[in-house]
């Protein structure tokens, strides 16, 4: 019990100091002071090993997520690394890490058009490949861009992470998973060489694109499979009209935190029928309880 | 430092002025780079904005990179011999990077913060965005420096002049391995109000005391002091001999010690070879024009780095080169960004040009429009970073049968290499040095073709088959070319032990063997290639995850004689955070 404690409280001070590295960042008040849109931004999130292995800023377990500003955008992105390529001797982290860290400085050289989140993503995609280490893997990803110019959002999604719009209570636009088959979502990968045959590889401009406009105070939840296959959408509903209109980085924040803990608690309950579950069986597959996943959660309001 | 002044007044102790420091908000221009143009990985653009990386030390893909490091590439046959000795940079500048800054400032400061090999940096120049008078900020020579990350501060010279931009010049030639720069801090200060601003900006400030007088008496002194000149008893040939050994600047100040000179430094005898490289900041139109007189049977002509941002230097050099198209040989063009097509088909009227460099000239192809299809006696061509097209480059292969050495690095318009390297094999049997380092269209069906040069010496097909399968390829080219000397093969990651064990056994001469980035091989290879390759001397293992760094070591004790090269790697964990 003791031990659990122990565990519980320090997965809880690093989410958190995770989400104030960020919030520090978004809460420039220079930013906020300014007449053009902006997103106001939290992170939380937690590794599916309960043993903390390491504390990367821009990582949970295989997840990784990455916010970043520019003149004309600020950007947000998760990717999934998939964890099958452990049994390669391949950190599966460490694809999607290095995709969006790729991501986040292509930001903020400027190297990317704010309508056009698929190029960020294939742009960062085959920046991996010159790489002179070499990073392989695959990862799924999602990458969201509020373009200031006409306050409209441009989404990129491959795979099963994704996003969601609320306004007003209802949900306005939420993603499509991609699938090649149940629980094989599309992926960005880098195969060794050698294995490729067999390796399932979508390009990137397989990458599902919207847009949609928004309004001051919309709620932008972006999210890998973590959360998505183990909270139903009302839950998260619920939570997310708490932050509708919320400009303060620190409140959202806390909302970003029951999200992800609440994922988390769900996806080690055996007993709960999960949205994952529920997929499962309308594939065939009977069973039941949460599914033990990295947990990313990038929480965001739109200021204008 | 020389140019110390005594008397010198900062001018930020007379007018009012705020102190700014910024970092790179442009990059106008440079002359090497690690990667295609597309990538932001070892790019120059790393050095927009503050460092980084720095203070961690390695190889990392966030900081810009200069592609050659110590003299591996001067070894090659290849490579631009100097065509003017006596021309030559005391410093030995290889390479530059121009940047700009968003607000111009009179210079105080300027750091550089190197993260990987310092110690290339051997010039700083400043100049205004708007001008194109540069002026020497700093000087020294290339430096040893142990194996840190530094943020080089060197006290620069004290000018009055607002600078926004900034060319570093980098001499690498010294360095165990490649430099890298993470970010450039320029520091100086900025008059407060906009009069001053706009005076200084257009010169109007602190106008320097004309010194020419002073020199003037001095040289009366030393005629005094000579007397007679006993060199005009000397027969005309003779001095002619004496004077080919000297450079242009001492030849310019020949001409004007007396008539007799004059006339003997006019010759065109001694203007058969030029090379303008090391004087690229005082070259201008009126150079061109100065040389015109003179050089009526010009052999060689190095014009590298010079010309840019000069208006009408294109048109110039056009005249010039068509005066000399008859004899021209050799002509040397990197980085000159203004050559257009024209100007390509004005050196196509150069029949007997047998070495063209067109390294970096970024723009003067153009498509279904072939340029150069006259030359037919080439024997070398460097196009590298060029936007020449596979079509373009067939005509000129099939036009030239004796051609040696073609280079073709980071040819991103070449769409299909694989026919190219089918019309090499069919139309250029005497190549003996290729490189398509990066030009990524590259695939094992063209890799295969180079069985069919049997006088291959140097390729160098790195980073071609990134995550291709590279199969028997490599046997292919074990089997045709069993002379080769030097072999870049990076980031080949499909590469193993057993692919590469033909290789060692077979090509015997290799000097060079680049084999970075294949995660596969083994230590037990690296020693085989030791062990079995006599004149080896460079073997490159970075980023070849499955050595460890104490097999390295011991490999390096046991060898001591061979440079073998393992990039220093960083942690994942400073990395990240």
């Amino acid at each position: 019990m003791m031990h659990s404690l122990l565990i519980t409280g320090r997965l809880i001070s690093r989410a958190i100091w995770n989400g104030l590295a960020n919030a520090s960042q978004t809460a420039d008040p220079s930013l906020q002071r300014r007449s053009e849109p902006c997103l106001v931004s939290a992170v939380c999130g937690f590794s599916k090993d309960r043993k903390i292995q390491r504390l990367i800023k821009g990582q949970f377990g295989d997840d990784a997520w990455f916010t970043a500003k520019y003149k004309t955008a600020d950007v947000l992105g998760v990717a999934d690394g998939v964890g099958g390529w452990r049994a390669y001797g391949i950190d599966p982290g460490e694809f999607s890490l290095h995709l969006m860290r790729t991501c986040e400085r292509l930001v903020k050289l400027g190297r990317f058009t704010p309508t056009n989140p698929s190029e960020l993503l294939a742009n960062s995609y085959y920046e991996l490949m010159s790489h002179k280490k070499a990073i392989l893997g695959s990862s799924t990803a999602c990458v969201v861009i509020l373009n200031k110019e006409n306050s409209t959002l441009y989404t990129a999604n491959i795979g099963d992470s994704g996003y969601m719009v609320v306004r007003r209570g209802r949900i306005v636009r939420k993603s499509e998973e991609q699938q090649h088959y149940f629980n094989t979502p599309f992926q960005l990968s880098l195969p060794p060489p050698g294995a490729r045959r067999d390796v399932l590889s979508d390009r990137p401009d397989a990458a599902a694109q919207d847009n949609i406009p928004v309004e001051d105070g919309d709620v932008i939840l972006v999210a890998t499979d973590g959360v998505f296959d183990n909270l139903p959408h009302n839950v998260i509903l619920n939570e997310l009209l708490k932050v509708q209109g919320e400009r303060c980085a620190s409140r959202l924040q806390m909302v970003a935190n029951s999200i992800a803990w609440m994922a988390r608690n769900l996806s080690f309950d055996e007993t709960f029928i999960s949205p994952f579950a529920e997929s499962a069986f309308a594939n065939g597959i009977n069973t039941i309880g949460g599914k033990p996943d990295d947990i990313t959660v990038i929480l965001a309001t739109v200021a204008i | 430092m020389d140019n110390l002044k005594s008397d010198f007044v900062p001018a930020e102790t007379l007018i009012k002025m705020y102190h700014l420091e910024q970092y790179v908000h442009v990059i106008l221009d440079y002359t090497s780079r690690y990667n295609n143009s597309n990538s932001s990985y070892y790019s120059p653009f790393n050095l927009i904005g503050k460092y980084e990386i720095y203070p961690f030390y390695g190889d990392y893909p966030e900081t810009y990179f200069l592609r050659s490091y110590g003299t591996w590439w001067k070894k090659s046959d290849s490579c631009q011999s100097n065509y003017r000795p006596q021309d030559f940079d005391p410093l030995g500048a290889e390479d530059y990077v121009t940047v700009e800054f968003e607000s111009a400032v009179v210079p105080r400061d300027i750091c550089i913060y190197e993260t990987y090999n310092p110690g290339a940096v051997v010039r700083i120049w400043g100049k205004l965005a708007s001008d194109t008078h540069w002026v020497l900020l700093w000087r020294g020579h290339p430096q040893q420096y142990p194996s840190k990350s530094r943020k080089f501060h060197p006290k620069i010279r004290p000018v009055n002049q607002l600078v926004n931009v900034i060319r570093l010049e980098f001499n690498q030639s010294h360095l165990q391995y490649h430099y890298s720069v993470d970010a450039i801090l320029l520091g100086g200060f900025q008059p407060v109000s906009d009069l001053y601003y706009n005076m200084m900006e257009r010169g109007l400030f602190f106008l320097k005391k004309p010194e020419e007088a002073s020199k003037f008496s001095d040289m009366d002194k030393y005629s005094e002091f000579f007397g007679e000149d006993y060199f005009v008893k000397l027969p005309y040939e003779v001095m002619i001999h004496i004077f080919q050994y000297l450079d242009l600047k001492s030849l310019c100040r020949c001409a004007r010690v007396n008539k007799r000179w004059n006339e003997i430094v006019n010759d065109p005898f001694l203007y058969q070879t030029l090379s303008l490289k090391p004087y690229w900041y005082l070259v201008n139109c009126n150079t061109i024009d100065y040389f015109m007189k003179k050089c009526t049977s010009l052999k060689k002509l190095d014009i590298s780095w010079c010309g840019n941002d000069i208006e009408g230097f294109d048109k110039k050099l056009a005249i010039f080169i068509g005066a000399n198209c008859d004899t021209l040989t050799h002509c040397s063009l990197s980085n000159c960004k203004y050559i257009s097509r024209e100007m390509l088909t004005e050196l196509s009227t150069c029949r007997n040009l047998v070495d063209l460099r067109l390294k970096n000239v970024t723009n003067c192809f153009k498509l279904d429009n072939p340029s150069l299809q006259y030359l037919d006696k080439l024997v070398t061509l460097d196009l590298t970073a060029t936007n020449i097209e596979d079509g373009d480059l067939i005509c000129i292969l099939k036009e030239n049968p004796n051609l040696k050495h073609l280079i073709i690095d980071l040819c991103e318009h070449l769409t299909n290499l694989d026919i190219v390297v089918e019309a090499a094999a069919d139309y250029n049997p005497k190549l003996t040095c290729w490189s398509s380092w990066k030009t990524l269209s590259l695939t094992a069906e063209g890799v295969k073709k180079f069985g069919k040069f049997p006088l291959m010496k140097e390729l160098d097909l790195g980073w071609c088959l990134i995550n291709k399968d590279p199969g028997d390829c490599l046997r292919y080219i074990v089997d045709g070319c069993p002379h080769l000397s030097r072999l870049i093969l990076s980031e080949w990651r499909g590469l193993n032990d057993h692919l590469i064990i033909p290789l060692i056994m077979t090509c015997k001469e290799l000097t060079q063997l680049d084999i970075f980035g294949i995660k596969n091989i083994t230590a037990e290879l690296c020693e085989k290639a030791l062990l079995y390759l006599p004149k080896l001397r460079l073997l490159d293992i970075s980023f070849c995850d499955s050595i460890r760094q104490d097999e390295v070591e011991i490999l390096r004790r046991q060898y001591p004689h061979i440079t073998i090269q393992r990039s220093c790697q960083y942690s994942s964990m400073n990395y990240l955070n």
